[in-house]
């Protein structure tokens, strides 16, 4: 049963193993315990994104947005002198962004990829508005949630558990969960049963966009300034990550573990190519084709997205 | 539409009918429109608590409309709908199974991600304090397919269940709701006999508990042995309302065709039949399965039956070229008599170039374009005999004359297929190849789905096709089908063909127990698989 809901095989579970023994063989700075705080750091923001993407992709959608997401609410937090009103500013907007993304979905009937595209344009042109050029200041009291340690364990993993406990009580502890399930494998059974296939879509991107604020916030607090690119990557590789850990894009299947996975391969990817030397450039290219032979692996009925 | 039918005072909803139970459902002319097409027209129905009550008619006639209403799945265009003197506005499903209406649809809604157990008790999970109490929901689940007798785990995956078992959860779940109004659509199409026969006493069980009970059926037998009263529909109207005592198959048959029926099947070719169009010494489908021999000749009919897996449905995919054989030898005699190879491994293009066409039984999804007209669908016969750059000929007479031969009930050939019913959708399908002149059709359950009427004609056409030199393979899980219809019936079991019987003389009894593994009564002894004759 949880390999058919959950996605996860053996290949998605060995690809993070195999991808770290490789570096921690051939990558003579690899183990250092900078490069690792580091990559621990450029994991926790695509992780906690793609959690949210991983909400999405289960009830057959796709959400471009997170990126713009990530990059306004980081410009919010930098821009604001209290944190507090920025964080709340933040998550106002995820909230806002969310309903308009699930609405348009699930009530215009508007495909997710253009309705998220739309959005995505949308923020971005309000992030520059914002701030048009990086900058700005994170609060000290923010600064210091995103790094050093606390009891003796980085902060960020401590983002990272939370995040992931959220979802997981979300998806597995809740009936909201059983329904975005049930409502991605086939969403005129899921109706026909009573669920409610509306209110549970926009409760999937709702949530989406909430962890992309939060992604946003924490990668601001790590640099300590806002930059209204910041989250550009985000939207495709937190879709790569997802699909990297067995996450059906055609919904109704995927699994915490197997987006804890795929971030990390992705961000071991990434790291591997600071590492070698390899052109930055380089890393689009490889995220565009990761994503494309993720996808082709999947076994599904349909063929498309 | 009608603000006042929400708040308005309810003075007729507890008239009695003539045997002085209340109604419990009432539905007062009732219409509903899909876009230009009117799928009910002013119906009216009454239904009392601790009755079966048939919902009959015709495929098209608004069965499945009219419960759609009560279940909330449409809003009624015009008319009111009121349950235990209320009038009630169901805007979803949800809302409907909060009156206390449970439906078990037509189509079968058990999610393939999700377990036997949350399937039976989605959308009305148990929680606590707004958690998901597993608990609580295997042991529910575990209890309600206990108290019905369904042995399955409820921690198995609903995508690994088959047809029957499906439809069994779906039965499970409807009956489980705590309701007083029960909707059952057809519920009985994927079943077996012993299935049925349980569904049978659970419905038995509702009606003593002093429930209603909505059975839309178009089988019979099962309304005359089951129900209390019928209610006929016929193209979206009302046609009569009838307690069962007062009817005769043939008057109820009448009511739903609206004439007199002619004989169901037409009769046998006198003549004997020709040469083989298809001689298959040897067909293993699947590497390692047993091989399959059987002979198939010009001018006759011929049947295939047997219990539910045991290959058939494979012999006849691989025979069409769908299914990839691992092994055949086949012979096959032309129209002009002369003989020629024929191996089903180049696949279907090749197969039908050949003159071979196959009508699958889930001819929406693998057969017809719902969304083209009926004039390409079957055109598409046609061209798929010409090369890729040939100039087709002109296709309208082509076309306007097969629509005639097959007596296409259609506003016009430019009708999109999937606005057809059932019956004119299969006719179709075997008009599509037909028109690209194979002179060997494959057919999967000739008539699933297709009602009482359009039954005939099709069995003529195929008939017919027989009769001028065709030869036609028919796989069928409906007994008295294969003994009417066929000239021999070739019974199937493990893959291999264990019985040749003349339909002339074959009995239903005759057949199963060929079909079962030795005499039904070591069949009996596994519970479960009694009786399983379906393909």
């Amino acid at each position: 049963m949880t390999a058919l809901r959950s996605g996860v095989s053996r290949t998605t579970l060995a690809l993070p193993l195999l991808l770290f023994g490789v570096l921690a063989l051939a990558a003579p700075n690899f183990l250092a315990p900078q490069n690792l705080a580091n990559v621990v750091g450029q994991i926790t923001a695509l992780l906690i994104v793609s959690l949210g993407q991983l909400l999405v992709a289960l009830v057959a959608g796709i959400d471009l947005s997170v990126g713009s997401v990530m990059s306004l609410a980081g410009c919010l937090v930098a821009t604001q002198p209290d944190p507090l009103w920025g964080m709340v500013l933040a998550l106002l907007l995820g909230l806002a962004v969310g309903i308009a993304n699930g609405l348009g979905v699930a009530v215009a009937g508007i495909h997710p990829l253009i309705m998220t595209l739309a959005t995505a344009t949308f923020l971005q042109g309000l992030a520059y508005l914002v701030l048009p050029i990086p900058g700005g200041e994170v609060a000290p009291a923010l600064r210091s949630l995103a790094d050093g340690s606390l009891w003796g364990v980085p902060q960020p993993l401590l983002w990272c558990a939370l995040c992931a406990a959220l979802v997981y009580g979300l998806l597995h502890r809740s009936r909201l969960g059983l329904h975005l399930f049930a409502v991605g494998a086939q969403a005129r059974s899921a109706q026909l049963n009573g669920v409610r296939v509306v209110g549970v879509t926009v409760a999937a991107y709702v949530g989406c966009s909430l962890l992309a604020v939060v992604a946003g916030v924490y990668l601001a607090a790590r640099v300590a300034s806002g930059d209204p690119t910041m989250g550009a990557s985000f939207g495709l590789e937190s879709v790569t990550a997802v699909a990297l850990g067995g996450v059906q894009l055609t919904g109704g299947v995927g699994s915490i573990l197997g987006v804890l996975t795929g971030a990390l391969s992705l961000g071991l990817i990434t790291n591997g190519i600071n590492l070698f030397g390899i052109s930055p450039f380089l890393r689009g290219a490889l995220t565009g084709a990761l994503l494309l032979a993720a996808v082709c692996s999947q076994r599904r009925k349909v063929v498309g997205l | 539409m009608q603000p006042s039918a929400r708040t308005m005072p309810d003075t007729v909803g507890h008239v009695t009918t003539q045997d002085n139970r209340p109604d419990l459902v009432v539905l007062e002319s009732v219409s509903k429109r899909f876009g230009s097409t009117a799928a009910l027209q002013d119906v009216s129905l009454r239904g009392c608590a601790g009755s079966i009550h048939a919902i009959t008619g015709e495929n098209g006639a608004g069965k499945s409309t009219l419960m759609k209403l009560l279940a909330g799945v449409h809003q009624p265009d015009a008319g009111q709908i009121r349950v235990a003197g209320q009038v009630l506005r169901l805007r979803s499903p949800a809302a409907a199974r909060a009156a206390g209406i449970s439906t078990v649809f037509q189509e079968l809604t058990v999610l393939p991600n999700l377990t036997v157990a949350e399937n039976l008790l989605l959308g009305r999970e148990p929680s606590r304090a707004g958690l998901l109490d597993r608990a609580a929901m295997r042991a529910e689940a575990q209890a309600v397919l206990a108290r019905i007798g369904i042995g399955l785990d409820p921690q198995r995956p609903g995508g690994s269940l088959t047809v029957g078992e499906q439809q069994l959860v779906e039965i499970a779940k409807g009956v489980s709701t705590d309701a007083q109004v029960f909707i059952f659509d057809e519920p009985t199409a994927p079943l077996n006999r012993a299935e049925v026969d349980k569904l049978e006493q659970l419905l038995h069980t509702l009606k003593a508990q002093g429930k209603l009970v909505f059975y839309i059926s178009h089988r019979l037998d099962e309304i005359f042995r089951l129900c209390d009263t019928v209610t006929v529909l016929k193209d979206g109207r009302w046609v009569a309302t009838e307690p069962i005592a007062a009817l005769t198959h043939d008057r109820l048959i009448a009511l739903m065709v609206g004439r007199p029926l002619q004989a169901l099947f037409p009769p046998r070719a006198g003549t004997p039949p020709g040469a083989p169009a298809l001689d298959v010494r040897n067909l293993t489908p699947l590497a390692g399965a047993a091989s399959a021999r059987l002979q198939l000749r010009r001018g006759e009919i011929v049947g295939m039956g047997g219990l539910e897996g045991q290959g058939q449905r494979e012999i006849v995919r691989a025979l069409a070229g769908a299914l990839r054989p691992a092994a055949c030898d086949i012979q096959r005699h032309g129209r002009d008599g002369q003989p020629q190879a024929y191996d089903p491994r180049l696949g279907v293009a090749q197969a039908v170039r050949q003159g071979i066409g196959l009508v699958p039984e889930d001819r929406k999804q693998e057969g017809l374009y719902l969304d083209l007209p009926i004039a390409d669908n079957l055109w598409l016969g046609v061209l798929r005999g010409l090369g890729l750059v040939r100039q087709a000929p002109r296709q309208r007479a082509v076309v306007s004359g097969m629509a005639e031969q097959l007596q296409l009930r259609a506003s016009s050939l430019a009708q999109e297929v999937g606005e057809l019913s059932g019956g004119n959708q299969q006719k179709v399908m075997i008009g599509r190849w037909l028109a690209a002149g194979v002179d060997t059709l494959l057919v999967e359950q000739p008539t699933r789905g297709v009602d009482v009427g359009a039954k005939a004609e099709i069995y003529s056409l195929l008939r017919a096709f027989v009769a001028q030199g065709g030869a036609v393979l028919a796989l069928s899980s409906d007994l008295p089908e294969l003994i009417g219809l066929c000239d021999r019936i070739l019974v199937v079991r493990g893959g291999r063909v264990v019985g040749d019987v003349p339909a002339a003389s074959a009995t239903e009894e005759g057949l199963l127990a060929l079909a079962l593994v030795d005499a039904p009564a070591a069949a009996a002894e596994v519970p479960g698989v009694m009786a399983e004759v379906a393909a």
